[in-house]
């Protein structure tokens, strides 16, 4: 006998509950873990504005919070667009090549700005350059991704 | 390719669905940008009941 999994485009939690109990699930949880972490951040970081703080980092947090619930607690085969063997899709041979070309791109630049740094003998905050760093591999995926679906797509 | 999905009365989304790709997938291979692996090519042909070879020319 064949069961049918019943697809939708937010898909359902593979604990259980269909997509309304994901998406609420995942909002409640987001939110919590959002207050949770914005509170640590305003009471470590920002002690003399801490309701400010916390309401910043809170509303910064929480969506990114509550996708990321999403993704962990939803069941890949419940949603209406995921391929059953995504590892066989174009996409993911884009998402190999742009990470291998954002690795080498990182190893580049890290390389040259020590370099450059060691030289000068310029000093930066290390929050400033990790940020920095990270924001250059974001691009360089997203660049690279992008360019090889206009490449291929 | 195309030939073997219209003769087959799919569409590219239907042949994706059977194949378990995407739908960008299908569409890069019949463009002929995109090269499946070897267990993609071998559904492509149990689909259409015919060989590898019949679907893909190798480069010379």
């Amino acid at each position: 006998m064949t069961q049918l999994t019943q697809r939708s485009t937010w898909g359902r939690s593979r604990f259980g509950g269909g997509s309304a109990a994901l998406i609420i699930g995942s909002a409640v949880i987001g939110l919590g873990l959002a207050v949770g972490a914005g509170a640590l951040f305003a009471f470590l970081a920002y002690p003399h504005a801490r309701i400010l703080a916390l309401s910043v980092f809170s509303a910064g947090l929480f969506p990114v919070l509550t996708a990321a619930c999403w993704a962990l607690a939803v069941g890949r085969s419940t949603l209406r667009s995921a391929p059953r063997d995504p590892e066989q899709s174009i996409e993911s041979r884009w998402y190999d090549s742009a990470a291998q070309g954002a690795f080498h791109d990182l190893l580049v630049a890290a390389g040259l700005a020590t370099a450059i740094f060691a030289v000068l003998n310029v000093e930066a905050p290390v929050s400033l350059v990790l940020g920095a760093v990270l924001l250059l591999t974001m691009l360089s995926f997203a660049v690279r991704y992008l360019w090889l679906k206009r490449a291929e797509g | 390719m195309p030939e073997y999905r219209r003769g087959r009365g799919l569409s590219q989304q239907a042949l994706a669905d059977l194949l378990g790709v995407s739908r960008q997938t299908v569409i890069s291979i019949e463009k002929g940008r995109y090269d499946p692996s070897l267990p993609l090519a071998f559904r492509l042909a149990a689909v259409f009941e015919c060989r590898i070879e019949d679907l893909f020319v190798a480069d010379e």
